[in-house]
């Protein structure tokens, strides 16, 4: 270490120092200025002071550094009192943050303890990251409690640091170093990292307390979230996400034009838009900060929060387009609780359309819509299910047009009254007239800007939007699942539930929105949704070329005839064919494969609800469903039971059914023999067979079943006329539901053994269904499974073979044994005779 | 009697296709009920003095006994040949036609009468009309008690209903119930 070069560093530093203290101070520059200049002549005499002590080393040049050292001693400590008593002023809150870096400044040696200090912070900071790996993904729920938390701790680290501070004001300069590595050991990174949190914890205070004169200090918040620390930057977002909550107005801000910009305005004006920039400013970096930080995996949750909060808190500020895109963006993410927050976020955007307008709504669906048709309708059905929650206003549009036939009216009366009024009217109460009508606008016009409610017709042109995007989404969806199911036909194995994600939503959304959809589509939807529930025009060669499943199918059925029955009320349809695929998928349903429910809600859809059935179809039904309820579970028959029984109701000529006499007489028609597997219920033939199938559910095990089965089995002694005691007046839906409760409940019991009620059941499906039916159920997937068992039992079948033939052996030599025994014996015999 | 040959055979199941679409394959390929053997085999057509008949084969071959002027008919009549050489289905083949159609057309109960005169139906007296029903398909016309009275041409499709006026008409009547007694003579 050359004392002169350090010494000539020394003496020309110091002055150079003040601004590589901290960059804010260069503002504040008057004094630093007159300490520039002031220092000039210094540097000059200095100069000529080093010619001189570089003649001789050690004497001279202690005594002229101890004079210099003290002076810049005591112009840096003057200019440091006077920069601090300007600061305190603006930034109190820069000043908390350099403290750590400004107190080495104190040492009797001055040297560059500032930038060694910062660089030890950076150093301990990273490796922080290692060491400590505790989790901090703060919740913004949390997010308050922890700032205060972290002000206690940063209070505990301020009095430790304290300490720190006194040991290195104690020993003399030689000791320094040592000192500062001390120093750099104690600051261990948790303290930093609590250092920052009490940083960051301060600065949200002071911007709670009093967010006009801090707004600053987003910048400074904003600055940590470039921290390397994670956790820094993760409690840096979700810090900054609290204060924009709370600091956010009710309004937006728009942008100045520049006619606003050259007019003069008061102080506190000038004051609001300073605040309103600033607070736009810092938002957006903020926001660009979250989108990028989103595509990084460890931030991405974290992002994500952030945004769902912000939108959800603040719909109606700017920027809002952004933050919705990449929110809707993440609808279909792979992480469930990421994809969860965004489907919260967005429902919530829908239901409170009260805080935006319906503005937003307008922009999610149409984003939603997007989506969809960017990513070739590969999404998860989160996306499409939030759709649900959208809520019409059905009235509004009724008010809207009475409105507007009244108006007209109203407005040709008045005119006809005030044109001859006017008439007579003098120029000058013309022109008075004018203006008050014009003030009368502009104040409307204002007034309508500022309120929330909108006027009808606004968010009528609003809904119209909205469900114009609606319907687009659902009705590509649909097509796109229609024409792949075409094409998927070869490719047997495919499962449904890979290539249609979101036709169950879809169509889901479809009958919840029936009433809404326009009469012009109405042939096509039907078209689309008949094509899609495997309906085809050559009947008998329909359902291998259909891989939608047996509940998809059942919905789509279900749908068609919600739309058709919520629009076409006036005008009474047979959907014939719709009945003829239900009356098809009955014979597909698998309970284990399909769901329960929707088959149910297709029962209860198509016929318990329909009006009127023609005797054939009802016969074919009526039999069907009693073929299905003896091999299915009580849940499935129960709900076949009740809509037989409707059925039955409805029909008396069907109640032939009941009596022990096939053939059917006189109704049975053209066709004359019962036809289990008919693909068309008109050419089942059933009336002309029996229902023999309620005596044997009449010793069913469910108690409601067989009492059911009895029940109908009553109807057959009444009059075509009366009708036997209702049992109960549940649809299938709800006794469906109830007793697969039941089954549920009573499930712990026979849990021991399911792969065996499996095979049970599976062993009834046999029995009661056709071959032709069998061979396309999931026969292939227990191939394996029984390869293996009948390997097994011809394994024991040829060992019992082998056996037999053992044993026939073993008898054989042992009786040619005894025989030759006999013949020795005989022998033997022989020779003594 | 004889059967059809190529030509008649396409005009008589394009009428027909009209009204059953693709149940035409049934329409000839069930087992027949009727006719003295135990097997009666299946159902065929026959022309016989411009009309067609629908028969069993072994009604047909049984007739085929008969003497030509003696013959009266075999099985049931479903239409017959006009001199320009066109096909007319007659009200005989209701009972086939209302067991294989595709679309029908449910009167109210109050308007049935007009129909049976002869009338067309206008979509005051719809009660229900099946779905999918296009311009021009074949449509039988039943009662709310499924009985069939008769049968016609769609006039327009069963959307199209949706907004017609009431009295404009859906279904153009070709023949119905009401014939047994009107025209007996012309039938038999």
């Amino acid at each position: 270490m050359g004392k002169s070069s350090k010494k000539k560093n020394k003496v020309i530093l110091p002055p150079q120092l003040p601004p590589d203290v901290d960059d804010d101070e260069v503002v504040v520059s008057d004094e630093d200025v007159e300490f520039f200049r002031g220092n000039e002549g210094h540097a000059r005499a200095l100069a000529r002071l080093d010619r001189k002590s570089i003649d001789s080393y050690v004497t001279r040049v202690a005594d002229h550094d101890e004079d210099e050292v003290e002076r810049l001693y005591e112009e840096r400590e003057r200019r440091r009192k006077a920069a601090e008593a300007l600061k305190p002023k603006k930034e109190q809150e820069d000043l908390e943050v350099d403290r750590v870096d400004a107190l080495p400044v104190k040492t009797l040696q001055g040297e560059l303890v500032f930038n060694t200090a910062k660089k030890a912070r950076y150093d301990d900071s990273s490796s922080g990251v290692k060491s400590k790996s505790e989790d901090k993904g703060a919740d913004a729920k949390q997010a308050a409690q922890k700032e205060w938390k972290a002000k206690f701790k940063k209070e505990k680290g301020d009095s430790k640091l304290r300490n720190v501070h006194a040991q290195t004001e104690a020993p003399n300069g030689k000791l320094q170093s040592k000192v500062l590595e001390e120093v750099k050991e104690e600051l261990s990174a948790e303290e930093l990292f609590e250092k920052k949190k009490a940083q960051l914890a301060e600065i949200g205070m002071s911007m709670l307390e009093n967010p006009e004169s801090n707004i600053r200090s987003l910048n400074d918040m904003l600055i940590i979230c470039n921290d390397k620390d994670q956790k820094v930057v993760k409690l840096g977002l979700m810090s900054l996400l609290a204060v924009f909550r709370d600091i956010i107005p009710s309004y937006r801000i728009r942008q100045l034009t520049e006619k606003e910009l050259t007019v003069e305005v008061s102080k506190d004006v000038k004051k609001m838009r300073y605040y309103e920039y600033t607070l736009l400013r810092s938002y957006k970096a903020y926001l660009q900060k979250l989108i990028s930080l989103e595509k990084k995996s460890h931030f991405y949750t974290v992002a994500v929060r952030c945004m769902c909060t912000l939108l959800d808190t603040a719909p109606h500020f700017n920027f809002r387009e952004s933050i919705l895109a990449s929110v809707v963006r993440n609808l279909s993410s792979p992480d469930d609780a990421v994809r969860k927050m965004c489907c919260e976020t967005i429902r919530s955007l829908f239901i409170n359309e009260g805080k935006h307008r319906g503005e937003a709504t307008i922009e999610a669906v149409r984003l939603i819509a997007d989506h969809v048709k960017l990513n070739d309708r590969q999404l998860h059905p989160n996306s499409i299910e939030v759709l649900l929650s959208l809520r019409f206003d059905e009235d509004l549009g009724k008010d809207e047009t009475e409105v507007e036939k009244g108006k007209p009216k109203k407005n040709k009366r008045r005119q006809n009254q005030e044109v001859p009024k006017q008439l007579p009217m003098s120029d000058k109460k013309k022109t008075k007239h004018e203006l008050i009508s014009k003030a009368r606008k502009e104040v409307d016009a204002e007034l309508r800007a500022v309120s929330f409610t909108l006027d009808p017709k606004e968010k009528r042109s609003i809904q119209k939007e909205t469900l114009a995007a609606l319907f687009e989404t659902y009705f590509r969806i649909l097509k796109h699942s229609m024409s792949t199911s075409n094409s998927r036909g070869k490719a047997i194995n495919v499962s449904s539930d890979v290539s249609h994600p979101l036709l169950a939503p879809c169509l889901e959304g479809l009958g919840k929105f029936s009433h809404l959809i326009d009469l012009g589509f109405m042939g096509e939807l039907i078209a689309c949704l008949k094509k899609l529930s495997g309906y085809s025009d050559h009947q008998f060669k329909i359902l291998p070329d259909n891989t939608l499943s047996v509940s998809e199918r059942l919905q789509c059925c279900i749908v068609a005839f919600k739309v058709w029955r919520s629009n076409l009320e006036a005008l009474n349809v047979d959907l014939q064919d719709f009945f003829v695929q239900l009356f098809n998928l009955i014979l597909e349903y698998r309970p284990e494969r399909d769901h329960g429910e929707v088959l149910a809600d297709a029962l209860k859809t198509l016929l318990w609800e329909g009006k009127h059935q023609d005797m054939i179809r009802a016969a074919a039904f009526i039999k069907r469903l009693a073929t299905f309820s003896l091999s299915f579970g009580s849940a499935e028959a129960i709900a076949a039971l009740i809509t037989l029984k409707h059925l039955l109701l409805k029909n008396s000529k069907c109640r032939n059914m009941l009596e022990n006499d096939s053939g059917g007489g006189s109704l049975s028609c053209l066709v004359a023999k019962y036809d289990p597997e008919a693909k068309d219920p008109y050419l089942s033939g059933a009336l002309a067979s029996v229902l023999w199938e309620l005596s044997l559910l009449q010793k069913h095990y469910d108690a409601s079943v067989s009492s059911m089965a009895s029940n109908i089995l009553s109807m057959a002694n009444l009059n075509p006329t009366q009708n036997p005691v209702p049992i109960s007046n549940a649809n299938p839906l709800e006794a469906y539901k109830d007793l697969s409760m039941e089954r549920e409940l009573s499930k712990p019991v026979n849990k021991m053994l399911p792969p065996n009620c499996k095979k049970m059941r599976r062993g009834k499906e046999f029995v009661s269904l056709s071959s032709d039916v069998l061979e396309k159920s999931d026969y292939r997937a227990d191939g394996d499974e029984l390869k293996e068992k009948l390997k097994n039992h011809f394994a024991v079948l040829r060992g019992i073979s082998e056996n037999e033939r053992l044993r026939a052996e073993l008898n054989h030599t042992l009786s040619s044994i005894n025989l030759y025994k006999e013949y020795k014996k005989q022998k033997k015999k022989i020779a003594r005779a | 009697m004889r059967a059809l040959d190529e030509k008649e055979t396409t005009t008589v199941f394009e009428k027909l296709f009209k009204f059953t679409g693709p149940n035409l394959k049934h329409l000839l390929e069930r087992p027949a009920v009727e006719g003295p053997d135990p097997q009666p085999g299946r159902y065929c057509l026959r022309l016989h003095k411009n009309r067609v008949y629908y028969a069993s084969e072994s009604l047909v071959r049984r007739a085929t006994a008969v003497s030509r002027p003696r013959l009266a008919g075999v099985g049931t009549p479903i239409g017959k040949f006009t001199h320009g050489g066109s096909f007319h289905l007659t009200v005989h083949a209701l009972d086939l036609l209302a067991a294989h159609a595709r679309r029908r057309v449910w009167l109210k109960p109050d308007t049935e009468r007009s129909f049976l005169f002869g009338n067309s139906v206008p979509k005051s007296s719809l009660a229900r009309i099946t779905e999918n029903t296009k311009m021009n398909d074949g449509v039988v016309v039943m009662s709310m008690a499924d009985v069939p009275l008769g049968f016609g041409i769609a006039a327009r499709s069963a959307q199209d209903c949706r907004k017609a006026d009431t009295n404009a008409v859906v279904v153009l009547h070709q023949s119905d119930a009401g014939e047994y007694l009107r025209r007996e003579e012309e039938l038999m």
